[in-house]
């Protein structure tokens, strides 16, 4: 039993490194020289170079960069505004319709070209186009139904006890939801609104379609690097390798909600 | 006495009431905003992408916006053109081995990490790298490791002396390499979510098969299995529903070739709408990619219960 048990545990050390070798690899791409990517058989030692983050600073990349923060952190706090609220009625009017959920949960599902056409059309008209403000619209769409999802099902475990003893003290609705509902809230409107975040941050097809340079985000000027001038693989490496750390550590931070984010609530991770 | 009694019950009933009646304007003002803006954003485009799959619509041509003159056209088109049953056929083989791998891995690791041991707990955090990575990160990853100059991959095969074909670019393994790229993004949310239902098993279950004579793999086929069913469903019928969304691997890896041996439908419907303009056509396309993902989520209210009170 007890050598069994030494097994597995190699062999999960062995999966992991695993899963994780391919992700190591393109951050140590990402400080590397040309000729030391290039290079066969590769190095097992080299003297790291920040000369491709430089670059990427000195560029246009910083522009997406800044695009990405703006447009995510937006749209998620406009999803938890207006989404919130929405979430704890559903939970306290004790009725649940079926129509509402499949609608709630195949706005999130839908293949992106079905919001893309559309968007894509409306926007020419309203010179939405290459906006800012155009991102953080159609990525409503996917938060706003994340948002309602996961709170309400919060909510609906949350107890009411506490709600009542505040009606009973007099205190109106609105005061209760903000002041006694909310704060008990706290952990799980950290964890939905960093998972908004990830979600709208790791979007790539909207971007492709409705930017064009002035509102371009970070993903998308990251695989802009594959197109020009032959293949700068240093600085995409460099360039990918910025676009997920912000969301590598947020997302490490909730993980605990992770698998019920991406189910939609179906697992409680 | 009676009277004052029964009338302040009376005046009780009706202050609550109208409480209740209050707290109802509440919850519904609550809840408007959000309805109001998920309309617009979400149920507008639907009916719109509708509406245009009606019309011939491409941008090079303005006469070609609100001509309904033959509604069905792109529909007809669609039920005859040779690359959209491609695109439907490489989707299903895409579906199939990235939903039955993502699976099998996750079911065949869960089995084998469901151990209370401290550093098995530790390492869990390592697997949800590859599913919290942006999407596109995930595919520049692959790129790396497709592109024989630079991949570790293709060194070590050459050290070996294998002689590997550059996957990406073969009709034979295009579609394979983006099997095992979309796989390893994402084998770890089935493991995890099986990792969690395993939990939920009662050890007397197990325990009980085992007295009963049961080996180790019988309890696992004949009572574990079965009892963390509904989990599997739902995990499968996600992965299916994403599966369906498959883009930003196809758009960088193989770009739906070599040939159209990786367009899948989504990808094909991209390439309609914003390469060639005919944007009419693509909603067509799309409306039948919306059909197929309504009913799958349909099954998924259905199986959790989600439509209706726990």
């Amino acid at each position: 039993m007890r050598r069994n048990r030494r097994l597995v545990e190699a062999m999960t050390l062995l999966l992991a490194l695993l899963a994780l070798a391919p992700f190591l690899w393109l951050v140590r791409m990402s400080f590397e020289t040309d000729t030391e990517i290039f290079a066969f058989p590769p190095h097992l030692f080299f003297t790291p170079t920040w000369a491709n983050y430089r670059a990427l600073w000195d560029g246009q990349f910083r522009l997406s960069f800044f695009n990405s923060t703006v447009v995510c952190t937006v749209s998620t706090a406009i999803s938890m505004l207006i989404g919130v609220p929405a979430a704890y009625a559903l939970a306290r009017m004790g009725r649940r319709s079926e129509a509402l959920s499949l609608w709630i949960l195949a706005s999130r599902l839908a293949p992106p070209t079905a919001f893309a056409i559309p968007f894509f059309l409306a926007y020419r008209d309203l010179h939405l186009l290459d906006t800012r403000t155009g991102l953080v619209i159609i990525y409503l769409t996917f938060n706003l139904s994340l948002v309602i999802w996961m709170m309400r099902a919060f909510f609906e475990n949350a107890p009411r006890a506490l709600e009542e003893a505040a009606w009973i003290d007099g205190a109106g609705y609105g005061q209760t939801l903000v002041w006694i509902v909310l704060p008990t809230a706290a952990p799980a409107l950290a964890a939905t609104a960093i998972l908004s975040f990830v979600f709208s941050w790791g979007d790539f097809f909207f971007a492709l379609i409705l930017t064009r340079t002035r509102a371009m985000t970070a993903p998308v000027a990251v695989v802009n690097f594959m197109n020009y001038i032959g293949w700068d693989w240093g600085r995409i490496a460099a360039g990918g390798t910025m676009v997920m750390l912000p969301v590598l550590v947020f997302s490490l931070l909730v993980r605990r909600f992770l698998i019920s984010g991406l189910t939609a609530g179906a697992i409680k991770g | 006495m009676t009277v004052t009694l029964s009338s302040a019950r009376r005046a009780l009933r009706w202050r609550d009431a109208s409480l209740t009646r209050q707290r109802r304007r509440f919850l519904v003002l609550c809840l408007a905003p959000a309805l109001a803006v998920l309309m617009v954003v979400t149920l507008a485009p639907i009916v719109s992408l509708v509406v245009t799959s009606f019309t011939p619509l491409t941008l090079t041509n303005p006469t070609t916006a609100w001509n309904f003159r033959e509604p069905l056209l792109n529909y007809r088109l669609l039920a005859a053109d040779e690359r959209f049953r491609n695109s439907l056929w490489v989707q299903a083989q895409l579906s199939f081995w990235t939903v039955g791998l993502q699976l099998a891995i996750g079911i065949g690791f869960a089995l084998l990490l469901n151990l209370r041991s401290g550093l098995v707990q530790a390492v869990r955090t390592a697997f949800l790298v590859p599913m919290v990575l942006p999407p596109i990160v995930v595919a520049i990853i692959w790129k790396v490791l497709y592109t024989p100059d630079i991949s570790p991959a293709y060194w070590l095969f050459k050290a070996l002396g294998w002689s590997v074909p550059v996957l990406i670019t073969s009709p034979h393994w295009a579609l394979a390499a983006i099997v095992i790229a979309d796989t390893w993004e994402w084998f770890p949310l089935t493991m995890l979510m099986v990792l969690a239902a395993l939990q939920t098993v009662p050890e007397e279950l197990i325990d009980a098969a085992r007295i009963d004579g049961a080996r180790a793999w019988q309890t696992t086929f004949y009572v574990v299995l079965p009892y963390i069913r509904g989990t599997l469903m739902v995990a499968g019928l996600f992965r299916l529903i994403d599966s369906i969304k498959a883009f930003p691997l196809i758009y960088l890896l193989t770009a739906g070739g070599p040939g159209s041996v990786t367009e899948v439908t989504n990808y094909y419907a991209f390439e309609q709408a914003f390469n060639f303009s005919y944007l009419g056509f693509s909603s067509a396309i799309t409306v039948v990619l919306v059909l197929v993902t309504l009913i799958l989520s349909w099954l998924v209210v259905r199986l959790t219960g989600w439509g209706t009170l726990e």
